[in-house]
Order: C-alpha cells, then sequence, then structure tokens
C-alpha cells in the first residue's frame, strides 16, 4: 500500500519535503520510520532517543492526529494516510 | 544588594511633578515586579468604572527582578493600565534590551498619572527622572522617533520605548514598541500612553544591580543555562523562531483561517517559518541575556527589520486567506512602526473581510486579496477613511454593523493563532483569560500540541481546568519576575523560584512563586468584575461553539465551555459565578 509523509524544518535535510512511500499492508508507524531511517541513516538521531522511542517534543500526526493518542509507534497505517513528521518545535 | 534597581519614578504628568520612591518591600515580597507591580498600582488607584482614556487611569511600566541581571532570558519588562480596549486590569510583556537599560537607569518601574498639558517624554537616567518636551517627535513613527530622540540625546546608549501615530490617536489597538522593533502588543497599553500624551520612556545610565547572593545565583545559573541548552524547543527556536509553528499548527487542523471559517489553510506551505527561513531571513537576534535568540531578522526589498513572529504572520496570512509572505512581512513591519497591535490589526481587517464576504457592509477588504490592506493599516494607524471604522478592533466594528457574532474575541480582545475547537484547554485560557483573549497568560498549545511538558490529548477536558490555572499561575510570575515566558519550556517553578532567591536574598519556593501567580491573578479578575465582567463573559464567539470543524483531524468539534469552566472556577476558589471566596481573598491576603 502507499502512504504519504511529509516532512519539516530540520527533517527536511534527509526527507522530501512530500514523499508517497509504497509500504506491507498492515505496516506499522513504527515499520515506516524504520523504512525512511534505512534511505536516510542521520534521521535516526533526529527522531529516536537512545532507547529506540521517540525523542522529547517530537510529534508525530496521522492524518492530523498525534500517534501519542492512537497507539504510540504501534499506530497501524492503511492506503492513503498522511503521516507528518515534526521535530522539536516552539512559539507562541 | 537585593537584584531590584531600588527606585520608582512616580509622575504626576498634570502637576508637572516627579516622586521618587523607594520600591516598597512589601511589593517585592508579594508581587516580585513587572505584572506584579502593575495590577498593584492599577488596583490602588483606579476605580474600576473610570474612563480608561481619562485622566484617572494610570500606566505602568515595570521589569522584574531577574531583569538585567544576567540571568538567561531574563531581560522583560511590563506595561499595565485599565485597558481601554475592554476595561480589563491589562498588561503587555516586551523583550529586546529597554528592561535591561531601565535598571540601569536606576528603576524598577514608572508610573504615569495624569495627564501631560502638551507631547511629552519621561526621560530616566541615573536614578533621575524629567518630563521632557516631545513635540519633535510628535506625529512620528516609532522608528523614526525613536532615532531622532536617540540623535538628539547624542546617547546611541539609551533605549527608548515609544508610541506611534496609532497611539497618538487614541486606537484601541495601539502598542508599545521598544528597540525598534520589539512591542508590548496587546491591549491597548499605548492608546493610554497617548492620552496622557507621553510619546515614549527614554532610560539612559549605567547604574550597576545589585545580587544578593552571587555565588549562588553562578550555580543556579550554571544549572539553568544546561537546561535551556538541552531543551529540544528551545533549541528549534533558535533554529527556526516561532514561524515554524505555522505547518505544524495547519497540519493539526487548528490554523484558524479566512476569521476562523475553516482551520485549515491551503497554502501554509508558502507562509510557514521554512519558508521564511528560505527566503527572507537574514539571521537570528537574541534579547539582552537571551542565550535562545528566537527573533528573525529579515530582508525583503532591501528593506531589514525583525519578524514576522508565528501570531502575526499567520493573521496576515492565513486568517486573511493571502498566501503573501513579502506582504505578510511588510504589514507586520509596518504595525510596528505605526505601533499597531500585530494580531488586534490583521485580525480586525479579517473581520472585516468576512463582514464584506456576507454582504454586511457594501465596502471593505476581501478574503484572499493583499490589494490595498497596507494602505487600510495606514488608515487605521491614523483614523483615515474606511480604516477609522476598524482602528478600535473587531468587535465594535462588527457591533456597529450589527453582527458582533463576527468578532472572533473574548471581552473584545481578538482571540490568536489556534482554533480552540480543537484545542479544548486552550480554548479554556481564551475564556478565562484575565485580558480578555489572549495565548501568553497560559500558554496550554504547549502541552496539547508541542507536548511540554508532557503531552495532553488536545481534544479532552480532563485534568485540563487544572492544567490551565497551574499554567496561568505560573506565567503571572514569570511575567512579574522578569524572564521570558519561553524559558518556561525548559525550567519549572523551583528554577524559577531558585533564580529569585539567589539574586533578591528572598527565600521562595516553586509552590512560592505559584502563589504570588495566583495573588496577581485574582488581583486582576476582581478589577474585572468591579469594571462589569460576569461569567457570561467567561466564554467565546458562537461559532466556536455551535460550529463544528469541518475537516481534518478535528472535524466534528467545537469547544464544550461546560463542565470545564465549573471545574476551572471550583479549583480557583471562586464560586459558581466566578467571583473570589473570602476564603480565597484571605489566603492569597487580598481580603
Amino acid at each position: 500500500m502507499k502512504v504519504r509523509v511529509k516532512s519539516f524544518a530540520i527533517l527536511r535535510q534527509f526527507l522530501p519535503r512530500e514523499t508517497e512511500v509504497e509500504i506491507k499492508e498492515g505496516a506499522l508507524v513504527r515499520d515506516l520510520l524504520g523504512l525512511l531511517v534505512k534511505q536516510a541513516p542521520p534521521l535516526a538521531a533526529e527522531l529516536f532517543n537512545e532507547q529506540g522511542e521517540l525523542k522529547d517534543f517530537v510529534n508525530i500526526l496521522l492524518n492530523g492526529r498525534n500517534i501519542h493518542f492512537i497507539s504510540g509507534l504501534d499506530s497501524p497505517l492503511r492506503e492513503g494516510d498522511l503521516v507528518a513528521l515534526f521535530p522539536p518545535a516552539g512559539g507562541g | 544588594m537585593d537584584a531590584y534597581a531600588g527606585k520608582i519614578a512616580d509622575i504626576d504628568l498634570t502637576r508637572k511633578k516627579v516622586t521618587i520612591t523607594a520600591t516598597p518591600s512589601d511589593w517585592k515580597k508579594r508581587y516580585l515586579g513587572g505584572r506584579g507591580f502593575g495590577a498593584r498600582v492599577v488596583t490602588d488607584r483606579v476605580n474600576p468604572r473610570d474612563d480608561p482614556l481619562g485622566e484617572k487611569n494610570v500606566f505602568v511600566l515595570a521589569s522584574g527582578p531577574t531583569t538585567g541581571t544576567g540571568i538567561p532570558l531574563g531581560s522583560r519588562y511590563e506595561i499595565s493600565a485599565k485597558s481601554p480596549l475592554n476595561g480589563t486590569l491589562m498588561s503587555s510583556n516586551s523583550g529586546g534590551v529597554f528592561g535591561w537599560k531601565l535598571k540601569r537607569a536606576g528603576f524598577d518601574a514608572v508610573i504615569l498619572n495624569g495627564k501631560a498639558e502638551k507631547p511629552s517624554y519621561i526621560y530616566l537616567n541615573e536614578g533621575k527622572a524629567e518630563i521632557r518636551d516631545a513635540s519633535p517627535y510628535w506625529g512620528k513613527t516609532t522608528h523614526e522617533a525613536t532615532e531622532m530622540i536617540l540623535s538628539d540625546l547624542g546617547d546611541t546608549k539609551a533605549k527608548v520605548a515609544c508610541i506611534g501615530p496609532a497611539g497618538e490617536r487614541k486606537s484601541l489597538l495601539a502598542c508599545v514598541i521598544n528597540d525598534m522593533d520589539r512591542a508590548a502588543g496587546r491591549s491597548g497599553g499605548g492608546a493610554v500612553m497617548g492620552s496622557k500624551n507621553v510619546k515614549a520612556i527614554v532610560a539612559a545610565g549605567d547604574l550597576s544591580i545589585g545580587i544578593a547572593d552571587e555565588e549562588r545565583l553562578n550555580t543556579v545559573k550554571e544549572r539553568v543555562r544546561e537546561k535551556l541548552e538541552k531543551n529540544g524547543i528551545c533549541q528549534a527556536l533558535t533554529k527556526y523562531g516561532t514561524a515554524v509553528l505555522v505547518n505544524i499548527i495547519n497540519e493539526a487542523g487548528i490554523l484558524p483561517t479566512r476569521n476562523f471559517q475553516s482551520a485549515h489553510f491551503a497554502d501554509a506551505e508558502k507562509v510557514s517559518g521554512e519558508a521564511l527561513a528560505e527566503k527572507y531571513l537574514k539571521k537570528n537576534k537574541g534579547c539582552y541575556a537571551c542565550i535562545v535568540r528566537c527573533s528573525r531578522v529579515t530582508e525583503v526589498d532591501g528593506e531589514i527589520h525583525e519578524g514576522p513572529e508565528y501570531e502575526p504572520l499567520w493573521a496576515f496570512t492565513a486568517d486573511l486567506g493571502i498566501n503573501d509572505l513579502a506582504f505578510a512581512t511588510k504589514a507586520t513591519w509596518l504595525c510596528n512602526k505605526l505601533g499597531l497591535d500585530a494580531i488586534g490589526t490583521p485580525t480586525a481587517i479579517a473581520c472585516a473581510m468576512e463582514m464584506k464576504e456576507k454582504g454586511y457592509i457594501r465596502d471593505g477588504p476581501q478574503f484572499g486579496s493583499a490589494e490595498g490592506i497596507l494602505d487600510l493599516i495606514r488608515q487605521m494607524a491614523y483614523r483615515e477613511g474606511f480604516g477609522a471604522e476598524l482602528s478600535d478592533g473587531s468587535y465594535r466594528f462588527a457591533e456597529k454593523h450589527g453582527h458582533p457574532e463576527l468578532s472572533m474575541s473574548v471581552k473584545k480582545q481578538d482571540i490568536p493563532a489556534y482554533d480552540p475547537r480543537g484545542l479544548q484547554g486552550h480554548g479554556l485560557e481564551y475564556a478565562t483569560s484575565v485580558r480578555g483573549a489572549d495565548h501568553v497568560y497560559g500558554y496550554m498549545v504547549s502541552p496539547e500540541v508541542l507536548g511540554a511538558p508532557v503531552k495532553l490529548d488536545p481534544y479532552t477536558s480532563e485534568g485540563k481546568a487544572q492544567w490551565t490555572k497551574t499554567f496561568q499561575d505560573l506565567t503571572a510570575a514569570i511575567d512579574a519576575s522578569g524572564m521570558c515566558l519561553f524559558s518556561s519550556f525548559a525550567l519549572d517553578a523551583d528554577d524559577y523560584a531558585d533564580l529569585i532567591s539567589a539574586a533578591t536574598g528572598m527565600s521562595l519556593t516553586g509552590k512560592g512563586l505559584l502563589h504570588i501567580g495566583e495573588r496577581i491573578w485574582n488581583l486582576q479578575r476582581l478589577h474585572n468584575l468591579k469594571a462589569g465582567y460576569t461569567k457570561d463573559d467567561d466564554t467565546l464567539p458562537p461559532r466556536l461553539l455551535n460550529e463544528p470543524l469541518r475537516e481534518g483531524a478535528p472535524k466534528g468539534r467545537v469547544w464544550q465551555r461546560q463542565p470545564l469552566l465549573d471545574e476551572y472556577y471550583e479549583l480557583r476558589g471562586w464560586d459558581k459565578n466566578g467571583v473570589p471566596t473570602r476564603q480565597k481573598l484571605e489566603e492569597l491576603g487580598l481580603a
């Protein structure tokens, strides 16, 4: 199946601004990130801490909803989903 | 040797009398400084029913104990008054270097009472204060006035906080600009200065600021510096500034678009922080003692200034349906030059655009078109043409034309850049903020979107009343301390208490700091109730309560006022009508 991936801010040094990724049926967000890191290894340090968990303040939105409130890295993907990857951001 | 400058310039403009008093120790202990001093002075001197543009209002400009001490991010000052925009006990905060210079000039605060007979400015220099003639500067933009004053003084190291043409004409959107490009932007403080015929406050001199316990402060400073440097959000602010929020807020489906008619802007990428960095960014810049340096110095068509920050960037693009980044940058600069609130000005225009779209007014600006908007902004500052109708903000304009519901405001102050239908906690902050709709009196976006200090589900109400109260109280104390609010992405209440204790010699705990914040919050609330506000005003515009979002992840959601509001009142120790109980006031020493 295909999912769309958008990257923002510093992550654009490693990923295209927007891209379509072919991934196996039933894949999880975790699998998608694994695939992206394989293509762009420096991405790992931006997204994950030493325990392999998402770093503080890294936010991943699946169709606009933070995966933290779905099933985290185990959130399931479906055909046509939009995954937006945000490094820490601040403001006000 | 307690980090305070030790003096207050209490100025009676009507009688041309300057009184210099020692900063009361009771104020330091109970209100810290900044917003706390302002709330105390306005409460003591202004009847909440008085005309905010009359002689009886006061204008307070105050720094905090951390300001100018070399504590990282300790740069801020605050202005306070009864707001002419909405009658609340307002305060507005600004950075740059002016706050530091105020203390080097020997003062913790300046209080303006009465009204000067002719255009004047206040000159502060090493413990002395004078009322001086400002006739040559009246009518000038903030940039022109700043340059002329410094040139006439022959002192390029002096610092200026001033109003522009908008403040002179008492536009209720008028702000105070310091150091050319920094704004105490919201709630109409610039109109109060204008009503007093005061063009500027100028700080000069080089007095030192004594610290109670240098050794202890150095130790705490090191700890705090490390926390700030390691914090991912502070690092992101250094790299991208606040404008980087455009994309994440849009992707989350909460970027207000076309006067909050939707919450997704198709052209967000074109006006994002990333686009700003690519096209117009020259360098980043910091306020005094800042290690984050979030401000953006930008260049468009050969002109170089600071900005835009996220809020005006949003308001001049998505909220107007305009995808022109160069326009938004220039429009923000223009607001700064004219001394207009760079949030309330574009949001008033957004309201007019919807009124035009719906056929409620015949002439007016149109969504999606930047044509004529820069001229309209000028008109708003000078109260000319159609701009005169918008000069006092969206609420008065929409009400005049029979549709106050199209003013996206709370207590007549416009809502900033986050749609509360997808942010239940931040909606509560808008509804209850003691200066009207606002994002920096309790930035619930931080846990609800950015994930700091924890991730809170933006769609649920559970626990949000407590979080909002804590954020509001902590922010009031941070504003009183002179620290920048952005430090709170990395620091907690105990960190601030340690910094303040080491600098001032007080024995303050994190809990004690929150208590001070709560005291300030309740003081502002008490004023507002006496000014006529009731529970009915602690709400959002009907659109945000009744019209569900139509797309994106928060599709179908509205802001749910209850049970959030009742729970919030209870946690605050207020009765069912939102009035602080006797017990609460006794606990805070306000009975």
